[in-house]
């Protein structure tokens, strides 16, 4: 029998889901400084601008002139973050923005319900995709890993606990209680990618972080000392409305069980701490593809259906999963 | 620091709440307090927008409520009314407003001027007048008398330009923010 090879590009995927998350994430360093220079450009006083006014506004200048003509104008076509962003005159928003939203004001303002039409439609059918393709705040967060990593390797002990997973649709309805109450979307203040977006802005263009900052720091300490990848794995109320809406996906990542060797590297590389050598998907799986990228034999691909398949057993080309499963069960926890 | 000190310090961010001490202004074309924070997602575009810089964001200094919520201190640096943040803002916590006066004087209600007489060099015999001339809307918002004596108008929106420019310190003409 000829094997099941899945397409070939699903393997490097990996690398433009860390070309996106770059993009994104020198976008949010990007818009600030375009900003200043937009304002710089408004003032019409070069002269009177500090050398290091001046530094920024000839950089900017170098970039942007072969695009635009009027930066007073043009540079506006892009604004915002990923929380809620301009783009090209469309407007996109968080869901969990509008959700929030909803919830504070108690009314329905359709204008802003619409923005977030097309994160949810993609988000239906890709899953909890924003989470490891977009969210400037991941960038972060697996770089994070990855030191942690390092660490690891260097002697020292990171936190490698696992809490429910559950706990994060608790922060959500908890966040969105508290927002109704308060009238305000409190939600947005524990949320990191639109913490990351803001804090960025007011660092570059405003002088200093903002009280966020100390809130971001505190999750990637969470991550390093007590849960690898804690607090989008625990706690990230967006994450949870993600889940949710992804649950029934119709793009998955699924298991080819005859080229299964049962070597674990998935289970080891996921960083929602999920099962894929046991086809354990569920709804958190935000399709970043790292278990495709280092699977071995090949035995990743994706699949159009709307439910992960039943546990297919052991794969078909490995030999220690069968004889002591509980042993590596145990090991992957 | 002062974000530090405040989060460690409860009370006093409560203080700030209930009794607001800040003088601060919201954005142009920004609904009434209440509503306005019922609203606003918190996403900073309005700031991004401004081509003046002057809308700048909380911390935690007015309650937790208001955080990362935007602001405008009229002497640091004011709005130039230029209607790009309600432009912008997603939600409608700052409504769109055309750069006209029939429309900047129905939906802008950002405060009111008020001019301390003992400090302003006009009232004090020394003819000035620059709070006249910066301000966006002359002879609509403020008019000024004898020895160009600045006298505000009901139709002052609280834009601020002449707290910015007033060469007075501190300033002899501040502006009240709406206090709803």
């Amino acid at each position: 029998m000829t094997p099941i090879k899945p397409f070939f590009l699903w393997k490097h995927l990996n690398k433009l889901r860390w070309v996106t998350l770059s993009v994104v994430f020198s976008m949010l360093i990007f818009l600030p400084y375009a900003h200043l220079y937009q304002t710089y450009e408004a003032a019409h006083a070069y002269d009177l601008l500090a050398d290091s006014e001046k530094q920024i506004y000839d950089t900017m200048e170098t970039i942007t002139s072969p695009f635009i003509n009027d930066p007073e104008e043009d540079l506006d076509a892009i604004k915002g973050n990923t929380w809620s962003g301009t783009f090209f005159g469309l407007q996109l928003s968080d869901p969990l923005a509008v959700i929030g939203q909803i919830f504070s004001s108690l009314t329905f303002y359709t204008p802003f319900l619409l923005t977030a039409l097309i994160p949810i439609a993609f988000t239906l059918v890709f899953g909890r995709f924003f989470c490891g393709w977009i969210c400037p705040a991941t960038f972060i967060y697996e770089l994070n890993t990855n030191f942690s990593a390092w660490l690891r390797r260097a002697g020292l002990k990171t936190g490698n606990r696992r809490f429910d997973r559950r706990v994060k649709y608790l922060v959500l309805g908890t966040g969105l209680v508290l927002s109704a109450f308060s009238g305000s979307v409190v939600v947005a203040s524990v949320y990191p990618p639109a913490i990351v977006g803001r804090e960025i802005y007011y660092s570059i263009a405003l002088g200093g972080f903002g009280a966020g900052s100390i809130f971001f720091v505190g999750t990637l300490m969470f991550d390093l000392l007590v849960a690898r990848r804690g607090f989008c794995r625990y706690l990230c109320p967006g994450g949870a409305l993600y889940s949710i809406l992804g649950r029934f996906r119709i793009f998955r990542i699924q298991r080819i069980v005859e080229n299964c060797n049962d070597c674990e590297k998935c289970n080891a590389i996921c960083e929602f701490g999920l099962d894929p050598l046991r086809d354990s998907f569920g709804q958190e799986c935000n399709n970043c593809t790292a278990c495709i990228a280092i699977c071995p034999t090949d035995a990743l691909t994706f699949k159009v259906q709307i439910s992960d398949a039943p546990d297919k057993g052991p794969g078909h080309l490995g030999r220690q999963y069968s004889k002591n499963k509980v042993g590596i069960i145990e090991a992957a926890a | 620091m002062s974000v530090v000190a405040l989060a460690l310090a409860p009370t006093t961010t409560r203080a700030a709440k209930n009794q607001p001490s800040l003088r601060f202004l919201r954005p142009p074309g920004a609904l009434p307090e209440e509503e306005f924070l019922s609203r606003c997602i918190h996403c900073g575009q309005c700031g991004e927008a401004c081509p003046n810089r002057c809308i700048k964001y909380f911390g935690l200094e007015n309650g937790l409520t208001s955080i990362d919520t935007p602001y405008i201190i009229p002497r640091e640096k004011a709005c130039i009314l230029c209607m790009k943040c309600g432009d912008i803002c997603p939600t409608g916590a700052i409504q769109k407003v055309k750069v006209e006066l029939e429309d900047i004087l129905d939906k802008v209600h950002m405060g009111t001027a008020v001019v301390d007489k003992q400090l302003c060099l006009s009232w004090q015999g020394k003819s000035c007048g620059v709070c006249y001339r910066a301000c966006k809307l002359p002879d609509v918002a403020i008019r000024v008398g004898y020895m160009e004596q600045p006298h505000v108008l009901e139709n002052c929106i609280g834009c601020g330009l002449c707290e910015r420019s007033c060469i007075q310190i501190p300033q002899a003409i501040k502006i009240l923010p709406r206090k709803t």
